[in-house]
């Protein structure tokens, strides 16, 4: 379960205040697939990367699972983030000096945890991404499209409770997009609660709920599907 | 886009965006500059003090007369005068005396001729009896003294007061008559000094008879020249005639072999400064290469964008060069006063009180540093040209920008070393290539190696993080292992981080290296020859700078007096000119010593020191001076004394440190019959067996030490002082030591900060998923280590090797071969904890950067 209450954020810009989302509330039950569609600047990425841990709102509360977001330690949030949270962005964000291996493997690498054990659930995890053939693979060794299933594979090595997307089929183009889609749909069926940014109302309607954003407000807020407990 | 947009536009955002890495690059170039800069002004102001006291002393004189040190009969002055042309010839008593007030003040005595010295040097008073014509004539009263008005200020001494002074039959009262006004003599030695007559000067500092110099005025329209010639011809061979601008040149010459040894290492500070700056702009040209793919896109030209760079960095040197000159200023001010101490206490006395600055040092210190910046901004600028848009817009932001290929370098680091020990073989093979027998060789080989092995640092830091990722990451997990992988990735880079530390480490080790050395050698060869239980000395126990006023030789037939003394032997220590040379003449009872005290021999046995013996005009020499002059045993040398050259038959070669020039050993007995000189400045006192040297120390004291300012050491607290001398001695290189220590720090810093900003998105992206602030900070703070911990391990390798090249070419040629060479490992393990220490002092604030990075800008960051 995630909720938002009264959610606001406001950026400083040296003396100028630029309010990005204005008293947001929403409330996301676990087994959910909600698309978050707006204009470009709309402050979605913002809500996004608040849900995230990435970013503190200004105003208002943030709770995963109860736990709260808002007005903890660094090191904390940093913690659910690790543990709670997986994310996929647009561009892709992986460590171009590591292999897929280890960019799948960092979360737990932070943790401390050998490569050697969890290197199976890597393997895993690649192979349901189909990439079992390009595990040693660096980054700029693989096609766009590979790299955000490398992405994907790791926002889910810590069992995430919430699987956030940035666009994740922005910078791809539409074969690699429609792959991307599917494998988000699979992972929703198998019952991960996905958030996801997209443009592509093609995309939007995979989803089971679908919010939009408009000038930081939130404009709508719809069912698409029932959610499949 | 001209030129001047682009600086607008793209230079100045960036120096003032990327503030800290500019203020990097300024405070290192700054450092550099100030060192070279600080060292130069503090030279000349030496150099400059010596000029004016030289100008204040020897006053309207044309031409003066000096002898040995100890001085020579006064009756010479009747000689000189029935020289044509001469119209005076003023005696002068120049030597040193202790004021002893609330505080002991080593001052200058001056005893000169009542009747004529106003004719050659000013002297004035002010005040109630300022209507007398010549105030010299207030010193034809017995112990009378004229002191100038500042130190009667500073010392709080009124007119007509007694005074103590410590002269060579021991302390002494003197009625101060006048004070005089802060011109001529007066001036000189920053006011510490003291006038009186010279016949009470010779008798307080017993040269009964005998003067230091002789001032000559000669009539109008006289040829100096011929004078000269005149006066050699007139005057026994051995002493000097001199113009005052030939003193200074003596003077300059002295002085500029003890500074080139500093001045190298303050150059090598200028290398590694611009290996700084060679670094922060193939970083910027990293960083910024989608920037320049752009503008190159928009239609930039190459020469533009290398414009650019040049540029940025020329502001950035011009104001650093500024700093950087300031900045020497001031250290000049701060430690001229401490080098002329040093300096006095090594050579003669001066007052160094205030910096002389001259335009060209400074405008040469100001271009030195754009050169430098301009020279190591070169490569990396140019190598913009090699950017195409393509490559910035297909953004690779990870790879390595190689401006040598690895081969390059390797080849030159290894022709380097190749070409350093080529020349030292050419160095020590003597005999077959004696043009190559010089130090500016050392100098080559010590630079070619250090460069050539600096060059190595890639490799050297593949190893280390190989044998890192093997060995010591096992034991860890997680992020430990980001820090090597980070480090692999742009290891040129690091590698010139590496070698920045490499430089300093290298630096420090050597010179610990060879002090280390000399200091041991020096130590154990004092053990071998102070056998004496107790040293009574006047001053300081191994100068015979200013503070060491010494005694008559008949004190020792005194000291033999108390009870428990067996014996009290002489010492004496003088400086005499031999073939233009200044060398130390030593002088002991020589039988004496042979009862008890070993002399260390390089060539010759014990035996042959019985030639020494009164009547026979033999001597042994230092290494050093059989080096420099050639001399084996069985050659004469002649020696100059106050009667005129004296052959000296060469017996043996001995082990002694007390000069680099070199030494002459002869017997007391020898001495004092050709000098005339009847002082010693220590005795070498043996306690009769089973009696308590303690208590003859306190009994030598009590005797004594009322009279006259007293060390009375024994032989162990003798050799404590001698370590704590030779400490002084070094430290200057200490100082230098310590900037570049500083500057190896920015080097760190510099590298380390640059890949923080270049990893700001990897590190957003870490961030992202989880990492913690304290484990970013710790990756880096890691990463900083292993650079620091590289450069030091290589430099103290390298540094125990220059160590001992240093000690061959630049001491053992001086001291003698028989200093050894001691490796340090005290301070090889020192070295390698400070750059430990100093990496983890240097990482602190790129991780500090790295961890206040703000997540949701750096993943928008490219
Ligand atoms: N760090 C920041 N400072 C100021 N304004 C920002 C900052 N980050 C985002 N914004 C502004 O917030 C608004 C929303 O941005 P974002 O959430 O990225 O929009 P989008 O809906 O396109 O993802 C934009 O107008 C953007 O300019
Ligand atoms: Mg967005």
């Amino acid at each position: 379960m995630i909720e938002l209450k009264e959610v606001s954020k406001t950026y400083t810009q040296g003396i100028k205040n630029i309010p990005v989302l204005h008293n947001i509330s929403i409330s996301i039950k676990l087994g959910e697939f909600v698309s978050i569609m707006g204009p470009s600047g709309s402050g979605k990425s913002t809500l996004l990367n608040l849900i995230g841990g990435i970013d503190q709102p200004t105003s208002g509360e943030i709770f995963i699972n109860s736990k709260p977001l808002h007005g903890i330690k660094d090191d904390e949030l940093t913690l659910i983030r690790r543990k709670h949270v997986g994310y996929i962005f647009q561009f892709f964000n992986l460590l171009p000096i590591l292999s897929a291996m280890e960019n799948v493997g960092l979360p737990l690498l932070l943790e401390g945890i050998p490569l050697s054990k969890i290197k199976s659930k890597v393997e895993t995890l690649l192979q349901k991404v189909g990439l079992e053939g390009r595990m040693e693979h660096r980054p700029e060794q693989l096609s766009g499209g590979e790299m955000q299933r490398v992405a994907i594979a790791r926002s889910l090595i810590t069992d995430p409770e919430v699987l956030l997307a940035d666009e994740p089929t922005g910078n791809l183009d539409s074969r690699s997009s429609e792959e991307i889609f599917n494998m988000l749909k699979k992972l929703n069926a198998e019952g991960q609660t996905i958030i996801m940014v997209t443009h592509d109302s093609k995309a939007a309607d995979c989803g089971t709920r679908l919010i939009t954003i408009k000038d930081g407000f939130l404009a709508s807020d719809k069912k698409l599907k029932e959610v499949r407990a | 886009m001209s030129i001047l947009n682009f600086f607008r536009y793209i230079s100045l955002r960036h120096i003032r965006f990327q503030k800290t890495q500019s203020i990097v690059v300024l405070l290192s170039i700054c450092l550099g500059i100030a060192t070279i800069v600080s060292i130069t002004i503090v030279n000349r102001s030496v150099l400059y003090s010596y000029e004016d006291t030289f100008n204040k002393m020897l006053g309207r004189s044309s031409l003066q007369i000096s002898g040995p040190e100890t001085g020579f009969p006064e009756n010479l002055v009747d000689k000189v005068l029935k020289v044509p042309g001469v119209e005076y010839a003023a005696p002068v008593i120049e030597t040193q005396g202790i004021l002893i007030g609330a505080k002991e003040h080593s001052i200058m005595i001056l005893g000169v001729d009542v009747l004529q010295d106003n004719q050659i040097r000013d002297y004035s008073i002010s005040g109630e009896s300022a209507d007398i014509p010549d105030p010299l004539l207030f010193l034809a009263k017995p112990g009378s003294i004229l002191i100038p008005r500042s130190l009667a200020e500073s010392e709080k001494i009124e007119i007509d007061q007694d005074v103590q002074i410590q002269t060579v039959y021991g302390i002494q009262k003197f009625r101060v008559r006048g004070l005089l006004n802060p011109e001529g003599p007066a001036k000189a030695v920053g006011g510490n000094i003291a006038v009186m007559d010279i016949f009470a000067a010779q008798m307080a500092f017993g040269k009964e008879a005998r003067i230091d110099r002789i001032d000559i005025g000669l009539y109008r329209g006289t040829d100096i020249e011929e004078v000269q010639h005149h006066l050699e011809k007139t005057i026994p061979q051995g002493y000097k005639i001199t113009t005052p601008a030939g003193r200074t040149k003596q003077v300059q010459k002295i002085l500029s072999s003890m500074q080139s040894n500093i001045d190298l290492i303050g150059y090598i500070s200028i290398i590694v400064g611009m290996y700084l700056i060679y670094n922060a702009v193939s970083i910027t040209v990293v960083r910024r290469k989608k920037e320049i793919g752009i503008l190159r896109a928009l239609g930039a030209t190459r020469s533009q964008i290398i414009k650019t760079f040049l540029g940025e960095h020329i502001i950035i040197a011009t104001v650093a060069s500024a700093l950087g000159v300031a900045l020497g200023i001031l250290f000049a001010k701060a430690a001229v006063g401490a080098v002329g101490e040093i300096i006095s206490s090594m050579y003669m006395r001066t007052s160094v009180s205030e910096i002389k600055i001259y335009w060209a040092d400074i405008f040469s210190g100001f271009a030195a540093g754009i050169l430098a910046t301009l020279i190591a901004s070169l490569i990396p600028a140019f190598s913009t040209a090699n950017i195409t848009p393509i490559l910035a817009i297909r953004s690779v932001p990870y790879s390595e920008e190689k401006m040598l290929t690895a081969r390059t370098v390797r080849m030159v680091s290894i022709l380097l070393v190749f070409l350093s020990i080529v020349l030292l073989i050419f160095y020590k093979a003597t005999k077959f290539f004696p043009v190559f027998h010089n130090k500016s060789i050392i100098f080559l080989s010590v630079t070619a190696i250090l460069v050539g092995i600096s060059l190595s640092t890639t490799d050297f830091l593949r190893w280390v993080l190989t044998f890192f990722q093997r060995f010591i990451l096992p034991l860890f997990s997680g992020s430990p292992r980001l820090a090597g992988l980070n480090l692999q990735k742009n290891i040129s880079r690091n590698a010139v981080a590496v070698a920045a530390v490499f430089y300093s480490i290298a630096i420090f080790v050597s010179s610990a290296g060879f002090m280390y050395s000399i200091k041991e050698s020096i130590l154990s060869y004092t053990d071998s020859v102070v056998r004496g239980d107790i040293l009574v000395t006047s001053g300081h126990p191994l100068s015979v700078g200013s503070q060491n006023i010494p005694m008559p030789v008949e004190l020792g037939k005194e000291i033999e007096k108390i009870p428990g003394v067996l014996s009290a032997d002489p010492f004496r220590k003088t400086y005499i000119d031999y073939s233009g040379k200044r060398v130390v003449l030593l002088t002991v009872d020589v039988a004496r010593r042979l009862e008890y005290s070993p002399f260390m021999f390089a060539q010759g046995t014990h035996d042959e020191m019985v030639k020494l013996l009164p009547h026979n005009d033999a001597a042994v020499v230092s290494e050093g001076f059989a080096s420099h002059f050639n001399v084996v045993p069985g050659d004469t040398i002649t020696l100059s004394t106050p009667q005129g050259p004296v052959p000296f038959h060469v017996v043996a070669i001995i082990v002694d440190y007390m000069s680099d020039v070199g030494s002459v050993l002869v017997d007391i007995d020898t001495y004092q019959r050709h000098w005339g000189d009847m002082l010693a400045e220590t005795f070498s006192v043996r306690v009769k067996p089973g009696e308590s040297i303690n208590t003859v120390q306190e009994a030598i004291m009590k005797k004594f030490g009322a009279n006259r300012k007293l060390f009375v050491l024994s032989g162990r607290e003798f050799k404590e002082e001698s370590r704590k001398l030779i400490d002084q001695t070094f430290i200057m290189h200490y100082a230098v030591n310590i900037i570049s220590m500083i500057i190896a720090c920015f080097g760190i810093i510099v590298a380390l900060l640059a890949s923080v900003l270049e990893r700001t998105r990897e590190i957003g992206i870490l961030r992202s998923i989880g990492m913690l602030r304290s484990q970013v900070s710790r990756v880096v703070m890691l990463e900083s280590v292993i650079l620091g911990i590289s450069g030091g391990v290589l430099g103290s390798l390298t540094g125990v090797l220059l160590g001992w090249i240093s000690l061959d070419g630049f001491y053992r040629v001086d001291y003698g071969a028989s200093i050894a060479y001691y490796i340090p490992y005290m301070y090889v393990i020192w070295a390698i904890i400070i750059s430990a220490g100093l990496a983890t002092l240097a990482g602190l604030y790129p991780a500090h950067r790295a961890a206040k990075t703000n997540i949701v800008e750096a993943l928008n960051y490219e």
